[in-house]
């Protein structure tokens, strides 16, 4: 037997191994990809969570996207492939360039105007507040009065 | 019943303007029978609404399809149950619903107060008059429900027509929670307009002290609360019925009901500052303002056909009328606010930036951010469409990679505001509040971290789930240690007293521990995992640690659908653990086409949910779509839990009673400080 006969079915059985493993990652790829994508049937799904019933567009957009795997196009290739295809309303997020990166930016912005509109205001009213009342001296009367309305204060300062 | 539907709607319209245009001039004239006239005009609107409402419904039972509205969403075989719930799955029908709804609130405080609160009520009844006066407008002139179908005769002329049947109800709707989340929802929506009258009433009539905040608030929370369960409801419909395995998608329709919610939850915390400290009397009347138009925007969104949706509403050209009425109401908004704004002059004064006020101050600014963020990608479309001539979608990726810092942001001050005292914390008090809560956060993260939950997010929010979770435990436990000393009662019925003697501070608590359990069920969303595939009978798919195997498929014929069934058994350990039912639904009669009826094993560990996801076109064998979601069922939990709170909120205070009892008397020469701490009588835990 010569060494080529012996290491066949030695590599058959690695394919075999292999095999299933190489078609999980392809279809893990798929789901990776795919999840970038909306299906465009109007659903407003990610195209690998879309299943209406009888969907035909989320099917086939999915086997062109697995052919695309297959064939393996990069992660830009396809998208640029899709976008060709079905215009900007493909994607599921906006691209982080162009006039899309505001969709990125405006939360970011918002969160920042605001946290410095709150400092700025927790600020200026620390400023406003008065200096603490001087401790009365031990022995010193204070009215039942006062001390009622001390008393409701205090309820509604620990009430919540 | 189709004319007398008409023309009580038609009356109805005719009150709300007379209860608009007399109120006005009763507030201008302050006369007192002007004032009562149109009060009884608002009263009888709401009595007209309902009778129109009941008039919609009766043709709906009574089969009568000569009415548009009839033949389009309802069959002689739909189930009396789901006839009801015609009345708000088509465009008409769900205005008039609001307009019910809105009736049943309107009706509700114009009889509760009718004997109180006599300066702000004219303003009160004027505001309710005008948004109903919109919604009739809509009811009466550009949707009526009460359209009569004709056909053109050989003569030309128009006669009536009727229909030997309807064609029947979507699908999708036939679903038991569809008959009580839009309900629900709506409850949400059209329960914002109740602050927001009583804002712009106190406003406008420049109401003295802070009581209209107090009216404001019960009615806030009970909008809040139908909100909630809305959200809730609606996710749990779109969880089992929509079969994607998921129960949000950041869909515009959904993001709508989010709004305002978010806005009327900061409400809800700020107001307490204004109660308190007299503070951010400008910020709360403009959160309210804000709630109350975010409802009436998401109505739009989902109404117009800007935004695209499954949950939309077919086209219809209502969207101007929304854009004029929000436009008209932010215009009276303002120029109330620019012309009164001297009366919500606040005493903003701050002791310390570690204090309960400053966060309440970074929890609005989280919600806001959160809103405006939600808000701005679901236009983000339509902005993107306007300046660069493509329309960009934004999905869920996008949402969920803003919304989950925001959200943790969110809860991490859950569980810090309760920490910190009202004016000022000390550094002694926060090491003494803060050690435990956060070492048993620590401690959930680690555990979390070990049990194999190996997602950055989903550990944090566990470890926060956990500090907010013992942050609510110290609050109950140190309050209830208290009676439990005095009275000699046990912890538990102590912290039960302890909680009807406070029902708003606890009620919250409880809504925040519904919270942390809707919190933990999210955080199991980074670990759904899912198989599909054709599927042969008695072939098998593993699924974690479930095998299921397609066992045998049926039909089966109910009154109004055919159900094609599969039956799958779910085995674990070799051991059979349950038989699964997934379905398609063919629908007598409806142009829509099948509906899917999910399977659904649910524990408090993860839900085996199992979708008959139809015929493979090439083996055409079934196709068996199934997923293992972890901790979903917290989910809905935690929303019995947040209803739960809110309603113990909404609760009266038990009084502590005070019972005479003999003292020593303290000294004559004894300071009145000694002796208001010493009162003559002793205080017994109890109550009324």
């Amino acid at each position: 037997m010569t060494n080529r006969r012996r290491i066949a079915p030695l590599l058959l059985i690695v394919a075999f191994a292999v095999l299933p493993l190489f078609a999980q990652q392809q279809a893990d790829r798929v789901k990776e990809v795919g999840g970038k994508f909306l299906c465009m049937c109007g659903c407003g799904q990610i195209l690998t969570q879309c299943n209406h019933v009888g969907c035909t567009v989320s099917t086939s957009m999915l086997k062109e996207l697995g052919a695309m795997v297959n064939r393996g196009d990069s992660e830009d290739k396809i998208t640029q492939a899709f976008v060709q295809e079905f215009g900007t309303t493909v994607y599921a997020e906006p691209p982080k360039s162009g006039f899309s990166l505001v969709a990125w930016l405006m939360p970011v912005f918002y969160f920042l105007i605001g946290a410095v509109i709150v400092v700025f205001f927790i600020n200026k009213w620390r400023k406003q507040a008065p200096a603490p009342a001087a401790v009365a001296p031990a022995g010193v009367h204070i009215s039942p009065e006062a001390y009622e309305r001390a008393r409701s204060q205090a309820d509604r300062d620990t009430e919540d | 019943m189709d004319v007398f539907g008409s023309f009580t709607l038609l009356l109805a319209f005719v009150c709300a303007v007379y209860a608009l245009v007399g109120g006005i001039a009763a507030i201008m004239t302050r006369h007192p029978l002007l004032v009562k006239s149109t009060r009884q005009a608002g009263m009888a609107t709401c009595v007209l609404i309902f009778i129109a409402t009941f008039s919609l419904e009766y043709l709906l039972f009574s089969d009568n399809f000569s009415q548009a509205y009839v033949v389009s969403h309802s069959n002689r075989d739909l189930s009396a149950f789901y006839k009801v719930a015609a009345l708000w799955s088509g465009q008409e029908g769900s205005l008039l619903f609001w307009s019910f709804l809105l009736s049943i609130y309107v009706i509700s405080v114009l009889i509760a107060y009718r004997n109180k609160n006599g300066e702000l009520m004219p303003y009160v009844g004027v505001v309710l008059a005008g948004v109903q006066t919109f919604f009739l407008v809509l009811n009466n002139f550009v949707e009526s429900p009460f359209k009569t179908l004709a056909t053109v005769n050989a003569s030309g002329a128009l006669e009536p027509f009727t229909r030997m049947d309807g064609n029947g109800l979507n699908p999708l709707l036939q679903y038991p929670e569809m008959v009580i989340h839009p309900p629900n929802l709506y409850s949400g929506y059209t329960g914002f307009t109740i602050p927001f009258a009583f804002a712009l009433a106190a406003l406008l009539a420049r109401y003295p002290g802070e009581k209209w905040i107090h009216l404001t608030r019960k009615w806030t929370m009970i909008a809040w609360c139908f909100q909630s369960v809305g959200i809730l409801l609606g996710a749990h419909w779109a969880y089992a019925v929509l079969g994607w395995g998921g129960y949000w998608g950041w869909d515009p329709v959904e993001n709508a009901s989010l709004l305002p919610w978010l806005t009327g939850t900061a409400f809800l915390h700020s107001v307490m500052m204004q109660e308190k400290r007299g503070m951010m009397k400008v910020w709360n009347v403009w959160l309210v303002f804000c709630t109350f138009l975010l409802c009436i925007l998401g109505t739009f969104l989902t109404r117009s056909g800007i935004v695209s949706s499954v949950h939309a509403f077919a086209n219809s050209h209502i969207g101007p009328w929304f854009v004029g009425f929000l436009a008209l109401t932010l215009i009276v908004c303002f120029v109330a606010y620019v012309k009164n704004r001297d009366y919500l002059k606040s005493e903003n004064q701050l002791d310390s930036m570690i204090s309960r006020e400053s966060s309440f101050l970074f929890n609005n600014l989280l919600f806001l951010v959160a809103c405006i963020a939600v808000l701005s990608g679901t236009l983000f479309p339509v902005f993107s469409e306007w300046f660069t001539s493509n329309r960009i979608s934004v999905g869920a990726p996008f949402f969920n990679k803003i919304m989950i810092p925001v959200g943790l942001a969110i809860l991490f001050l859950t569980g810090v505001g309760p920490l910190l005292a009202w004016r000022k914390t000390s550094g002694d008090s926060m090491k003494r509040n803060f050690g435990w809560p956060l070492s048993v956060g620590l401690l959930c993260g680690v555990a979390a971290y070990f049990l194999g939950y190996r997602d950055t997010f989903s550990i944090i929010c566990l470890a926060l789930c956990g500090f907010v979770f013992w942050t609510i435990v110290m609050e109950f436990y140190r309050g209830a240690r208290v009676i439990s000393a005095r009275a000699g009662m046990n912890i538990l019925v102590s912290a039960h007293e302890l909680a009807m003697r406070n029902t708003r501070r606890y009620g919250g608590y409880v809504v925040h521990f519904g919270m942390v359990l809707v919190f933990i069920g999210l955080a199991g969303s980074a670990f759904n995992t899912d198989v599909q595939r054709p599927m042969n009978l008695g072939e098998s798919m593993k699924l974690g640690p479930y095998t299921l195997v397609l066992q045998s498929a049926d039909t089966k014929a109910e009154q109004n659908y055919t159900a094609q069934r599969m039956i799958v058994e779910v085995l674990k350990d070799n051991k059979q653990l349950m038989m699964m039912y997934p379905e398609k639904r063919q629908f007598q009669g409806t142009d829509e086409g099948n509906g899917t009826m999910v399977a659904i094993y649910s524990t408090l560990r993860e839900d085996v949910y199992v979708v008959f996801a139809g015929m493979d076109a090439d083996t055409k064998l079934p196709v068996i779509h199934a997923f293992l979601n972890p901790l979903v069922k917290w989910i809905w939990l935690g929303g019995v839990w947040v209803v739960m709170g809110t309603l113990l909120a909404l609760m009266p205070n038990r009084r502590a009673a005070l019972a005479v009892g003999l003292v020593p008397q303290p000294a004559a020469s004894a300071s009145p400080i000694a002796q208001a701490l010493n009162p003559s009588v002793t205080l017994r835990e109890g109550h009324d």
